[in-house]
């Protein structure tokens, strides 16, 4: 026997590279040391990446959009996307209505009575659907039809404004610039109800007052609108959104649409300062005129008759934000919509993340483990951190991806990109990459409480990855299914939705859409409480047993 | 052990020998393994539980009110449990395979029984005779829950509604498709764990190919891609058995697209059973 | 009915590693074979291959005449053990034989005697996964058992057994053998087949090394040196080498003689009238004979130690 009495070190002395000993940091280390010597896992944040690009551009694979624009030649994608008004936030806007306009110079107001607000809007009860007075249209409102009063920066769609107006079923609103909304007096316009509505401008600032008599007027709100020219157009618009019914049924949501259109009709109309010999004009702003008027609903349409004081207004279209889902005019496409794939990405994640804890339970490497460090808390810590490092900067990596290849993808093939802040994209992409990483937290301390990896996988992707199903293709009723993006943890994946919802568009409330109950933020705290409340559970548990 | 008791080795124990054929005795060993084991049996139960409840859950929470045109199937609408059971499904068929793999037993079992084949048809067979009679009744639970809850709730057949029941011919065709399709799933999943082996990579395969397709298919806005995913996807092919209503708008026939599932599953069984044949155990 | 195992020229690859590399040897009935080798010399590696759970690159390994998976009831030909944790922990022991017993076609009474035989009655319908490892090696043995096999095999039994556990198994595979049945067990410490086997299979990078008597092993390992102590080793080396005898001085007064038997070597130099105070064949223990057939053959040797102080742990 030779033994080597040189290399063997003294009992006791150690040969840690570190002075201080071991503290946290080395245990990070270790842990990961741990994590990437093991292939597969490696293998597996690998594949959620390429995994959550190919579903996220294979989801962004729409149809390439065709058209041919005034008996020209076929065209297909991007030639055919229309001119798309931006609002002054920069959001894509519908800005189309039937306008009755002057001019105005310098500070003013306007003042109008609404005595009457009829539509019509398209039958959706399974008959075709065909334009105008014919059969097919069946009177009634929308709900946001709106008829009132408007100061605008100009014609061109996507300018500034603010308006008075009322609506279908939401009673006297204050709307500007798009976004902004403010209720007034509640209740549907009538003859024997009527509405009195005023704007007044003031240098950027415009106010809104209503009232039911003329007399005692109401202030509503006020809108502050830089930059506004010093001459501007000022008058009286009507229009109406197309109409969406959604069904909600078992493996799916039916929406049924149509056109719909409004016409509203002012009395009492008076400018201050009055123009001698002001004329009103008539445009349909972005295509807003009377349904069916001209072919598809053009501008060939009269927007306005006028009966000595009394005008008579009929529009259709919106002058609000473009929305996802079915109720906008154009296809339009999100961000997110290109992280789709963030749901198989998830479950790879997930099944690492799991494995991770697991892993050390199948073949007694918990004991080696805890051998090494028996401060368990921080073992389950450091394990925690490192599998949410990494499945972020997996999540990172894919999502930056997915947007940078899907999204203009999709615009090339003729989608209207619902542009967002900087900021708010920022926010999409990171969130993704923080849902991912939070999933993976949640799914390791799965792993350490219930120690059996096919229980813990389990439990994570029905509580992350079902309830989406259910919900966003509702498979449970439309109630149930916004109880569960609110309780469950898919409800982090609320972080995505680019654009906010408004009350002021209908939309459908889907995930798949884009909508949560939730905001970005709330529901991703959702999802954080799950993973603190599993990780506490496996903090308590991982500490009170045997390994 | 003592020498005194040992029997003298070979042919000297025809006492306690059985007849059979290879894969019977493979059949009668995997069902002891099934049995002697509590897993199973709870799985099997809480798959039926789960169909139930989910199927009582979602017939209990619709309503047709009155002067509304519902486009509900009623009938696909008692059978939402399924959606559920089969992950439950999924798991004990990937559990039967994959746990042997995670505790070396699978050497034990084929140094038992050499032919692979066997063993592994012995598991499917088993797998999906228990899913079926556990399907059996989850979805006959099912079915008598919309039948006993729908009819208060609006849908009433004065308002054009079929029954939810077995007399009506599409009701059975879904029910006994749907029983169908749970031993199918399990059967893609058995397929699956043979090929993956591992549990946790296994039962996160499978639930992905469970749920991704329809979560796919919601988002994608292709037509054509939308067409071929509801033809040629397991679970939305496969659950056009449940539909009664609008067959006509449907990608693909309610049986075909069950036999959709079915390549899918002989599919996956095929893999399986290679890999198995091939690999070192 | 007497069975053998036979195998010959196995050869098999995992990636880089060459795990057998020409594996061929014969095991007898009535007699236990050791299978001993240093770690990675391809000892479970054969076992697999003989249950057809690994495919051969090449050769073939035949029980009784016949591959393994051409047997009907394989364990009523061959008995194994490879991992006795190799079991559904949630399954007690009893359940454990119970389909062991249905896949080859056996009653459930024939259960009942493997675990009176294995002693184990008293735990039979516990969990097997609260056993120890003893009492795993007895259930793994008594699974062996079941089918009444002419053949055993079993991969380390001594593993993890305390010394009665050694004892009681030594006997155990004593009294197979003299039943007439075929018994191979593989081992990497010699120390634990001295007193048990009869016929000895040395491996060591997957092949072969020596295939033999434990007799003839020990007599070729001790060769023919023998050691002498004598104050006059010049006179001594004069009259052994005129004898025909290699002389090797090993300290002031000993010396090893090799080329001559003690007995010739005491009749030398008593003839000559040279002084000697002891003359001792040399006797080479098995573990020596081990050491020196497998020196060239050890896989992993750590840097300071011996390949004795090598020992496995488990794989």
């Amino acid at each position: 026997m030779t033994t080597q009495t040189t290399a063997q070190p003294q009992p006791g002395a150690t040969t840690d590279d570190s002075p201080r000993g071991t503290g946290f940091g080395g245990l990070l280390r270790a842990e990961w040391t741990k994590f990437r010597s093991v292939r597969g896992w490696v293998i597996g944040m690998l594949l959620a990446v390429v995994l959550m690009v190919f579903i996220g551009v294979f989801a962004a694979a729409n149809s390439s959009i065709g058209c041919q624009i005034n008996g020209g030649p076929p065209k297909t994608g991007k030639a055919c996307v229309p001119a798309i008004p931006h609002g002054p936030g920069g959001e894509v806007v519908s800005d189309s209505f039937s306008f009755v306009h002057q001019p105005l110079t310098g500070n003013g107001s306007i003042t109008a009575r609404v005595t009457s607000m009829t539509g019509e809007h398209a039958d959706l009860t399974g008959r075709p659907v065909q334009v105008g007075n014919g059969p097919g249209m069946v009177p009634g409102l929308a709900p946001w039809s709106k008829a009132g009063i408007i100061i605008k920066q100009g014609t061109r769609p996507g300018s500034a404004y603010a308006a008075m107006m009322v609506t279908g079923l939401n009673g006297v609103r204050m709307q500007y610039d798009y976004t902004q909304d403010t209720p007034g007096m509640p209740g549907k316009v009538s003859a024997a109800r009527p509405r009195w509505l005023r704007l007044t401008r003031s240098g950027d600032t415009i106010t809104g007052y209503d009232s039911a008599d003329g007399v005692h007027w109401t202030r509503v709100g006020t809108a502050r609108l830089s930059g506004l020219p010093a001459t501007v157009r000022i008058g009286m618009f009507a229009t109406s959104p197309g109409d969406v019914v959604t069904q909600n049924s078992f493996g799916g949501s039916s929406n049924q649409g149509g056109p719909s259109q409004a016409t509203g009709v002012f009395d009492h109309v008076s400018l201050t300062p009055a123009v001698a010999g002001g004329t009103w004009a008539g445009t349909a702003i972005g295509g807003g005129g009377p349904a069916g008027a001209g072919p598809g609903g053009g501008p060939s349409g009269t927007p306005f008759t006028r009966a000595g004081g009394t005008f008579t207004v009929t529009g259709s279209g919106d002058i609000a934000p473009v929305t996802p889902g079915p109720g906008s005019g154009y296809p339009t496409v999100t961000v997110e919509q290109s992280l789709a794939g963030a749901f198989l990405g998830l479950i790879a994640i997930v099944v690492v993340a799991a494995m991770f804890f697991t892993a050390e339970y199948r073949r007694g490497l918990i004991r080696t483990t805890l051998a090494a460090t028996p401060r368990r808390g921080a073992v389950l810590a450091a394990k925690a951190v490192v599998i949410g490092a990494v499945a972020f900067v997996t999540g990172l990596i894919a999502a930056v991806i997915s947007v940078a290849v899907g999204v203009p993808k999709e615009e090339n093939q003729g989608q209207v990109l619902l542009t967002v802040p900087a900021l708010t994209e920022a926010r999409v992409i990171v969130g993704t990459a923080a849902v991912l990483a939070v999933a993976a937290v949640f799914a390791i301390a799965l792993g350490a409480v219930l120690r059996r990896s096919a229980a813990a996988i389990t439990v994570a992707v029905v509580t992350v990855v079902l309830p989406f199903l259910l919900a966003g293709l509702n498979i449970v009723p439309s109630g149930v299914g916004a109880w569960l993006l609110r309780l469950t943890p898919t409800a982090g994946l609320a972080i995505q939705q680019s654009i906010p919802r408004y009350p002021q568009v209908t939309s459908v409330l889907s995930p798949v859409r884009g909508y949560y109950p939730l905001s970005p933020y709330a529901g991703f705290a959702v999802l954080c409480l799950w993973a603190a409340a599993a990780l506490g559970l496996a903090f308590v548990l991982f500490r009170r047993r045997d390994a | 052990m003592s020498t005194a008791a040992r029997t003298q080795p070979a042919a000297t124990l025809t006492t306690g020998v059985r007849g059979g054929t290879r894969l019977g005795y493979a059949l009668q060993a995997e069902w002891t393994k099934l049995r002697t084991v509590s897993g199973p049996a709870w799985l099997l139960l809480g798959a039926a539980a789960l169909t139930i409840a989910v199927s009582t859950a979602a017939v209990g929470a619709t309503r047709c009110p009155h002067g509304m045109i519902c486009p509900v199937d009623t009938t696909k609408l008692s059978l939402t449990g399924v959606q559920f059971g089969q992950a439950v499904v999924a798991i004990l068929a990937v559990l039967v395979i994959s746990n042997e793999y995670s505790t070396g037993m699978i050497r034990v079992t084929l140094a038992a029984m050499p032919g692979r084949h066997a063993v592994l048809a012995a598991k499917a067979i088993l797998v999906a005779a228990l899913v079926l009679a556990a399907g059996a009744v989850a979805v006959f639970g099912s079915v008598l829950a919309g039948h006993l809850i729908l009819p208060g709730h609006g849908f009433t057949s004065a308002r054009g509604f079929h029954p939810v029941w077995l007399s009506y011919g599409p009701t059975l065709r879904a029910a006994s498709g749907s029983v169908l399709y749970l031993a199918l799933i399990a059967l893609l999943s058995l397929g699956v764990a043979v090929v993956v082996r591992d549990s946790a990579v296994a039962i996160g395969t499978v639930l992905a190919l469970l749920y991704l397709f329809p979560i796919l298919l919601a988002f994608i806005g292709n037509a054509h891609w939308q067409h071929r995913l509801e033809r040629w996807t397991p679970t939305v092919a496969g659950l056009t058995i449940q539909d009664t209503t609008g067959l006509r708008s449907l990608a693909i026939t309610p049986w075909a697209g069950l036999g959709v599932l079915a390549l899918w599953a002989a599919g996956a069984l095929l893999a399986g059973g290679l890999a198995f044949r091939l690999r070192d155990a | 009915m007497h069975a053998t195992i036979e195998v010959t020229g196995l050869r098999k690859r995992f990636g880089p590693t060459l795990a057998l590399d020409g594996m061929s040897f014969t095991v007898q009935p009535g007699q236990v074979t050791g299978f001993v080798g240093p770690n990675g010399a391809g000892k479970s590696t054969t076992m697999r291959v003989i249950l057809g759970l690994d495919a051969p690159d090449e050769g073939q390994a035949l029980v009784n005449g016949q591959t393994y998976g051409s047997l009907r009831h394989p364990m009523r030909v061959i008995g194994s053990l490879l991992d006795a944790g190799a079991l559904q922990p949630s399954r007690s022991a009893r359940n454990h034989l119970l389909w062991l017993a249905r896949s080859q076609g056996l009653k459930a009474e024939r259960v009942n005697e493997v675990i009176a035989q294995a002693g184990l009655q008293g735990v039979a319908r516990r969990r097997a996964g609260g056993y120890s490892l003893g009492m795993r090696q007895r259930l793994g043995i008594a699974g062996a058992m079941l089918g009444n096999p002419a053949a055993i095999m079993l991969d380390e039994p001594f593993n993890g057994m305390d010394p009665e556990g050694i004892v009681w198994m030594r006997g155990f595979l004593r009294g197979l053998a003299a039943e007439g049945r075929a018994v191979l067990v593989s081992s990497h410490l010699m120390s634990e087949l001295q007193d048990t086997a009869d016929h000895l299979v040395v491996v060591g990078r997957g092949r072969v090394i020596a295939d033999t008597t434990v007799a003839s092993l020990l007599a070729a390992a001790s060769g023919d040196r023998v050691t002498l102590r004598t104050s006059a080793q010049p006179e001594a080396t004069t009259v052994l080498e005129n004898a025909g005898a290699t002389v090797a001085a090993t300290g002031t007064d000993a010396m090893t003689i090799s080329g001559l038997p003690a007995e010739r070597v005491v009749a030398l130099l008593s003839g000559r009238a040279v002084p000697f105070s002891e003359v001792s064949a040399h006797r080479a223990t098995l573990e020596q004979a081990y050491m020196e057939l497998t020196r060239d053959a050890v896989e992993f040797r750590p840097a300071g130690f011996d390949a004795a102080e090598a020992e496995e742990v488990g794989r």
